[in-house]
């Protein structure tokens, strides 16, 4: 019966102590960037019926959630993502909205994915915006440039953010009046850019040269604003037309935020199109197999709940932000508990006290336990980076050791409060 | 720089990607000495080549672990990892295809129960239950697979056949066709993005040399 309890299952971590303090100062910083741009965070509950998944506009498969009964036999799910949630929160629980409306979330995941494959957690943090109620370029573009911004604060560098228009892909293909079931493989194709397996594809059917040319050339539309451009150049459909102008646009509006050198276009980018509407973004960085973040607009999601309102937004992979922190030897501060109170018995109650007031100075101090020798003391605060020992001897008289120096010196309580921070570390 | 990291499966896939790549002007001089090293460089250009088990170069390329590597079609599709697969390199050419006794031939939709033995069994299951709508039960083999119907292990076998020799040999024929095997080149989805130029210019010079062979 016992035989795993000493082991996690897979897909999960135990996050421990220097890592977690890396952990919560990214999402910190990550949350603080989100509020600077007036997004209110929202706390969806961890699992939530499996109907609010199901729905066809649905990102997920529904392969790939945890699911479970209540009582009365309903199916439940893990939340296998935080936007539907917030899509039905927006739909169900305000009644009259003045868009824009802008939320944020913070919050852990879960999806199976069978098999395991090793770098899919199955339970991952994320952090993501949503921009509710506005259809514009300008919400787009705000979405993505909070997200470069989160990424910055995060501390990563060297990363860029590929653009795409799910709706170019759209209009073309309802150029070709494919059938639906040779549009899904052809998107795969297009999505591996596998250029070799579209020629062959599209061999069998009636379509105009240029359309198959243009189609055949997808998976090597990507890089710089050019690529634009020449798909303008080729393009003769209205909304493959109205998608690349909106394209423009977006980049338009992230060149006057000034952050045009971390975007480039991808008009092959041709995944989950059923649930994206218009623009699609990922952002992928160095040391990482997998995009760090992912976004776009999906206009058709909060309608599932019963209210039409068109939405985009963000999800940040925490988890896989922070590997490519860590492979790209960020630096980050590590903090430690900046002094240690050890106390003789009638020094109890003011050693009680000197703590609480330096904590309320900010400093963090832990106070020894039991009776120990002072050799014993040092020892555990050298092996614990702690850098300063107050030993109180009497209500009145204190003993400091500092750590770093190797200094003892003779003082009294006064002395000590008025004199505030006894050995102040760094700390974040 | 960065180095980009090249995956290729050992063996006799290695020596022809080896070619491959001296051709467009790589240096794999180190690759050539008899050594058991996995791992080699070509420090002028900055790529780093290793040595994985065939079936796992995807695996390398789809976790970043590998920019680019080269691998069997068959591989590929076994595997169904999420990476960009930009040229078809025409070595390593073969075929996919259910084998099995020649009275089978023409006669295998009308048998109910079907065992396909297979080192293959997605490949296998893709094409008898999503392409023809059959329910088959897989036996998952790891080599000399001809043997399966021989011994009664299955009916029939689905595996690669270059020559059909081994089959032959083994009184097994060619029942259907599954599809065209040859290596691929594939990339990376987020390697391909942040070393753009560098991975476009190995990949165009080495389409250019294979359409220059043909």
């Amino acid at each position: 019966m016992s035989k795993w309890k000493l082991h996690t299952p897979e897909g999960v971590q135990d996050i421990l102590i220097n890592e977690c303090m890396i952990k919560r100062d990214i999402e910190s910083r990550i949350l603080y960037t989100f509020q600077s741009y007036g997004y209110y965070e929202v706390q969806p509950p961890t699992f939530e019926f499996y109907d609010v998944f199901a729905g066809e506009s649905g990102l997920i498969e529904q392969e790939t959630m945890f699911k479970f009964f209540d009582h009365q036999g309903r199916i439940l799910v893990l939340r296998p993502d935080i936007t539907t949630p917030i899509a039905r929160i927006i739909a169900t629980k305000y009644q009259e909205i003045t868009p824009p409306v802008r939320l944020c979330y913070i919050g852990n995941a879960y999806r199976y994915d069978e098999p395991y494959q090793g770098a899919r957690l199955r339970e991952f943090t994320q952090a993501g915006i949503e921009l509710i109620g506005v259809s514009s370029p300008e919400a787009d573009a705000e979405v993505i440039a909070v997200t470069i911004n989160s990424l910055l604060t995060a501390g990563l560098k060297d990363f860029q953010i590929d653009i795409g228009q799910v709706a170019f892909f759209k209009g073309l293909m309802e150029q070709t009046g494919l059938a639906e079931d040779d549009i899904e493989k052809l998107r795969v194709l297009i999505d591996s850019k596998n250029s070799l397996g579209i020629e062959e594809l599209l061999q069998g059917y009636n379509i105009s040269p240029e359309l198959k040319e243009m189609i055949i050339s997808l998976p090597s539309l990507f890089g710089g604003i050019d690529v634009i451009e020449k798909a303008e150049k080729a393009t003769v459909n209205e909304i493959s037309k109205q998608a690349l102008q909106n394209l423009r646009d977006v980049y338009n509006i992230l060149l006057d935020y000034g952050l045009e050198k971390y975007i480039s276009i991808d008009l092959g980018m041709v995944q989950s199109i059923n649930y994206y509407t218009g623009i699609i973004f990922k952002g992928f960085t160095h040391g990482l197999g997998f995009p760090v973040c992912a976004g776009g607009r999906y206009d058709n999601l909060i309608s599932e709940f019963g209210k039409n309102l068109p939405a985009t937004g963000v999800a940040i992979g925490i988890n896989r932000l922070l590997s490519a922190l860590d492979r790209q030897k960020a630096e980050f501060n590590i903090w430690h508990v900046d002094s240690l109170i050890s106390y003789n018995e009638e020094g109890r109650k003011i050693a009680f006290q000197i703590a609480d007031e330096l904590r309320r100075q900010g400093l963090s101090i832990e106070i020894t336990l039991g009776n120990h020798a002072m050799d014993e003391i040092i020892a555990y605060a050298k092996k614990n980076k702690v850098d300063g020992i107050i030993k109180v001897l009497n209500s009145n008289d204190i003993e400091l050791y500092n750590l770093i120096t190797g200094d003892k010196t003779a003082t009294t309580v006064s002395k000590l409060l008025d004199s505030g921070q006894p050995e102040k570390g760094e700390k974040s | 720089m960065k180095y980009i990291t090249i995956a290729m499966a050992k063996g006799r896939l290695a020596e022809l990607s080896i070619e491959i790549f001296e051709s467009i002007g790589l240096n794999c001089s180190e690759m050539k000495e008899k050594s058991r090293k996995l791992i080699f460089t070509d420090e002028e250009h900055k790529i780093k080549f290793v040595l994985v088990k065939a079936s796992d170069v995807p695996t390398y390329v789809e976790y970043g672990a590998a920019d680019i590597g080269i691998v069997g079609k068959d591989t590929l599709l076994e595997e169904g990892r999420n990476l960009y697969e930009m040229a078809d390199l025409k070595f390593g050419v073969c075929k996919m295809v259910v084998a099995g006794p020649g009275e089978l031939k023409g006669k295998l939709d009308n048998l109910n129960h079907k065992r396909v033995a297979t080192k293959y069994p997605r490949i296998a299951k893709e094409y008898f239950q999503g392409k023809k709508g059959q329910t088959i039960e897989v036996i998952k083999l790891n080599g000399s697979v001809e043997l399966a119907p021989l011994v009664g292990l299955s009916e029939v076998i689905v595996d690669i056949v270059e020559s059909g020799k081994t089959l032959k040999e083994n009184g097994l024929v060619v029942i259907e066709e599954i599809c065209d095997i040859s290596a691929r080149l594939v990339v990376n989805k987020v390697s391909m993005k942040m070393e753009k130029d560098r991975i476009m210019d190995i990949v165009q010079k080495i389409k250019a040399k294979v359409q220059e062979d043909k």
